[in-house]
């Protein structure tokens, strides 16, 4: 049975590591020692005004710890709970959920995964990153990630994804780094390099960028699997708030991201 | 010595008054990881109709100042898949599994109260009646006092199990409604479900909701709750079930104190999944510190000089 203990965490550290960007470590039991890629906790920094519910954020990394793990996330300073999460400090403690969901998976044979990451999607593919190119050697694969931003400063995990030894292409919406335009746009532009059977992309990021990912391999067999966010409540599937819609076998159904996803195959979302 | 905190809503007895509201715990199993459900007076589950519901369509949901808005559109799995692949699990638990109902024709709360009686594993429904009658262009059954008591009518002749009506707080008097369901023959009340209500995203000026409007829960609604039970208490003689807003155990002994024999947790569960067995800690602690030997004694204690 998870315990009191289990749902808090402590801040290891909490900096802004770009205009509006933090990076955030958490001390946390040892439930999270299997966390996976694609996870994700849901995080509240305590009270009961706003923020009220956790704001789902996914794994960055994860390693040991005195107390059972370390983890940490990437996060953008966008409304007011990850703004007020942005203003807790060192050794303050934070309510934490998980981990929850699915995760990323590979398909047998798979020998390249390419990442394709818009903004602060980049945070669960570092993860996963890591994972694709640490694990034993037999489970290693080449990994190229393609990574996208609004502009040089807010490009973020590309030092630590290059030191995992992954292929690493840029782009900015404003030229400062990399290719100018959309992360999508290159991707497509060098995606006929890639062996359709060998490779599979992994996506994170807003959802214009995911659908446009959808139109992108619409027609070449790469498998493609998409991190989707939705607002959440409870995290695990009871309150049933974090719908979305994908193509079932009878027509349209219903999935929850929390339990269902967050990861799903690109080619199941009906995008509205 | 340990306080009893064993209660009775008619026929049904609870081991405590600490039970999970509709639509909050899913069917149970989501929140075994945390939750000994051993612990609870009763669980009780997601709204179950004839049919299976697809819900309606995003986004559902929205944070508001201490609480939220849903409008998940009543998505469940019907009657028929509830008791073969989710009441299983739950018949291995030592607590009291009541399942929340509802239909969009007098009919259909008949009906889906006839497939869930005599079935093993279940001990009460609960009847919810904040939904659209699409008989009667869409009018809800819970805001007339006289269709109140027709659907509390349709579900009693169905069922020999006890039947908790589930009041709408939008309404303009809820002691009349009360009324009409007890003389309909219902054997507890249960309130308040959501409260109306509605959110903007300014920046775009579309509702935060795909349903436009929701029914808003957490404790901004708590005193609205708190009112409403207290209102409902005074005006029938059949136990009542508070619900709405209660973050721990002074929320639920404010509810137990105004005269309720229960309460529900449902939006707390989602802020802190181990709540409801922490608010049975918190209660006997409170009956402890005041000496009182039986929560009995707390229930209906309201002061009012
Ligand atoms: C599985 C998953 C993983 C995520 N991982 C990350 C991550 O690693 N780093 C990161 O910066 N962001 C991540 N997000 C997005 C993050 O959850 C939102 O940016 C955050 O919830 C916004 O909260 P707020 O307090 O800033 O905004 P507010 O405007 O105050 O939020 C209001 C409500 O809407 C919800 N909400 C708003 N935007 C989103 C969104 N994009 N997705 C889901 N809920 C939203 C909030 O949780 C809250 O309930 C992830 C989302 C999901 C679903
Ligand atoms: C996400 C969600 C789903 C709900 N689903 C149901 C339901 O299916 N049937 C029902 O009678 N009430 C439902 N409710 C209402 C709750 O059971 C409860 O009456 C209400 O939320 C007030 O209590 P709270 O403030 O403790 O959440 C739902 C509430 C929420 C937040
Ligand atoms: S957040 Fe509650 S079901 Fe997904």
């Amino acid at each position: 049975m998870v315990t009191r203990e289990d749902l808090t965490a402590e801040i290891l550290s909490n900096a802004e590591v770009a205009p509006c960007h933090y990076l955030l470590a958490l001390a946390v039991s040892p439930v999270y020692r299997d966390a996976r890629p694609g996870q994700f906790v849901m995080l509240r920094p305590g009270g009961l005004g706003i923020p009220f519910l956790g704001r789902p954020l996914g794994i960055y990394s994860l390693s040991g710890h005195a107390r059972g793990a370390r983890i940490e996330i990437l996060y953008r300073a966008a409304g007011r709970g990850t703004k007020v999460i942005s203003t807790r400090c060192e050794g303050d403690r934070l309510e934490v959920l998980g981990p929850l969901g699915n995760r990323f998976t590979c398909f047998p044979g798979m020998d390249t995964a390419v990442l394709v990451a818009g903004g602060i999607g980049i945070a669960p593919l570092v993860f996963l990153a890591e994972r694709l190119t640490t694990g034993p050697a037999k489970d290693r694969v080449r990994v190229v990630a393609y990574i996208g931003a609004r502009d040089a400063a807010t490009l973020l995990g590309v030092d630590r994804v290059r030191a995992f030894g992954a292929e690493v292409r840029i782009s900015t919406d404003d030229g400062s780094a990399g290719h100018r335009g959309p992360v999508t746009e290159l991707f497509r532009n060098e995606m006929g390099s890639f062996d359709t059977a060998r490779t599979g992309v992994f996506a994170c990021g807003p959802y214009p960028m995911l659908r446009r990912m959808g139109e992108i391999v619409a027609d070449r067999p790469m498998p493609c699997q998409v991190l989707m966010e939705e607002r959440m409540a409870c995290g695990m599937g009871a309150c049933l708030g974090c719908t979305i819609e994908v193509r079932g076998p009878g027509g349209p159904e219903y999935r929850q991201v929390c339990t269902d996803g967050p990861v799903f195959d690109l080619r199941d979302i009906l995008w509205r | 010595m340990r306080p009893l905190t064993e209660v009775k809503i008619g026929s049904l007895v609870l081991k405590n008054p600490v039970m999970t509201a509709s639509g909050t715990f899913g069917y149970g199993e989501e929140y075994s990881p945390y939750v000994d459900l051993n612990r609870l007076g009763a669980v009780v589950v997601k709204g179950i109709s004839l049919e299976p519901r697809k819900g309606n369509p995003p986004p559902r949901i929205m944070e508001t100042p201490g609480g939220m808005l849903n409008a998940i559109g009543l998505q469940n799995v019907g009657a028929r898949a509830f008791v073969t692949e989710k009441l299983p699990w739950l018949r291995q638990f030592d607590t009291k599994v009541i399942v929340n109902i509802f239909g969009e024709t007098l009919g259909e709360y008949g009906e889906v109260a006839a497939a869930l009686t005599g079935v093993p594993g279940i001990h009460a429904l609960e009847v919810n009646i904040s939904c659209p009658n699409v008989q009667k262009g869409g009018h809800v059954f819970g805001c007339d006092p006289g269709v109140s008591g027709e659907v509390t009518r349709a579900v009693r002749s169905a069922t020999d199990l006890p039947v908790i009506v589930k009041l709408s707080p939008n309404v303009s008097d809820i002691a009349e409604i009360a009324r009409s369901c007890e003389s309909a023959g219902a054997d507890a009340l249960s309130l308040i479900n959501t409260l109306l209500g509605m959110s903007i995203d300014v920046e775009r000026r579309v509702p935060h909701l795909r349903n436009i409007t929701g029914g808003l829960s957490g404790p901004a609604v708590r005193p609205v709750a708190v009112r409403m039970v207290w209102n409902t208490v005074n005006a029938v003689s059949i136990p009542v079930i508070g619900i709405g807003g209660i973050m721990e155990a002074g929320d639920a002994l404010e509810f137990l104190i105004a005269g309720a024999k229960a309460v529900q947790v449902g939006t707390a569960n989602f802020v802190n999944p181990r709540v409801t067995m922490e608010i049975v800690d918190g209660i006997e602690e409170y009956l402890l510190r005041h000496g009182f030997g039986d929560v009995n004694e707390v229930i209906g204690s309201l002061k009012t000089g």
